[in-house]
């Protein structure tokens, strides 16, 4: 059975990274949200979201993303999804996600690739 | 060859109840020697099935019906609910750059299903919605 929903947060430098684990629905996708939202307010512009750990997820959580991209396209920022499972990147390209985030094999390339 | 399995359950409303199912598929591939990962899609096809369902399903006879029929080949994945059913042509298409900078950024499930399954049908009528999908699996 899917774990829980459970999320880790640091900071790389000027790179706020989340970490995932277990299902995201409404709930895991609205504290990824909450999570990014307090760090926007300290001056975080550059997020990675590292979603190795989460094979199940729906789109109502995927949902929440789109509101971590609004505040970051007012800001300037940037969004990188990583260690993508095949179908949850293709879920994420069909909603359009990738025409306003980025997406890389490993969190150590996104935050590279952010600097 | 090695005969279908079908796999039928009833849903309760309760939080995260589509794990259950997501549990049933993953061990019916596991009994047919399917790969993790050649079932990745299909984990996401039931989900937003039932969820989906969950949502429409009303308060009077609130479960959903789960029924899978799974080959090393393929799955057929129909999931029913009791609910006052919806007109499917009436959903807008939903798009990223329309759900920028709008307050409603959910409605994603129908679009999900229909890119995602080889085949996808859906029936609503008054006594609920039925969503039948066909997903290759190799």
């Amino acid at each position: 059975m899917e774990q829980p929903f459970e999320l880790t947060s640091e900071l790389r430098g000027n790179c706020l990274v989340l970490t995932t684990v277990g299902y995201i629905n409404n709930v895991g996708g609205e504290a990824i949200a909450k999570e990014c939202s307090k760090h926007f307010s300290d001056g975080i512009s550059r997020v990675v979201i590292n979603v190795e750990r989460s094979k199940v997820v729906n789109s109502i959580g995927m949902s929440f993303l789109i509101e971590i991209i609004e505040q970051l396209e007012e800001i300037q920022g940037k969004l990188i999804f990583t260690n993508l499972d095949p179908a949850v990147e293709k879920m994420l390209s069909i909603m359009g996600l990738f025409q306003y985030a980025g997406k890389e094999a490993t969190v150590d390339a996104a935050v590279r690739s952010l600097k | 060859m090695m005969e279908p399995v079908r796999l039928k359950v009833e849903l309760p409303q309760i939080p995260n109840i589509e794990l259950v199912a997501i549990e049933g598929l993953e061990r019916l591939a596991q009994h047919l020697g399917i790969a993790d990962e050649k079932i990745g899609e299909a984990r996401i096809l039931v989900t937003e099935a039932i969820i989906n369902a969950l949502e429409h399903a009303g308060t009077q006879n609130p479960e959903v019906h789960v029924e899978f029929t799974m080959t090393a080949a393929e799955i057929t994945i129909l999931v029913k609910d009791f609910g006052k059913g919806f007109d499917p042509g009436s959903v807008p298409d939903p798009s990223i750059a329309q759900k920028l900078g709008s307050e409603h950024k959910r409605g994603w499930g129908l679009r999900l299903m229909k890119s995602m399954s080889d085949d996808f049908r859906i029936e609503s009528g008054t006594d609920g919605t039925k969503i039948t999908i066909k997903k290759f699996l190799s």
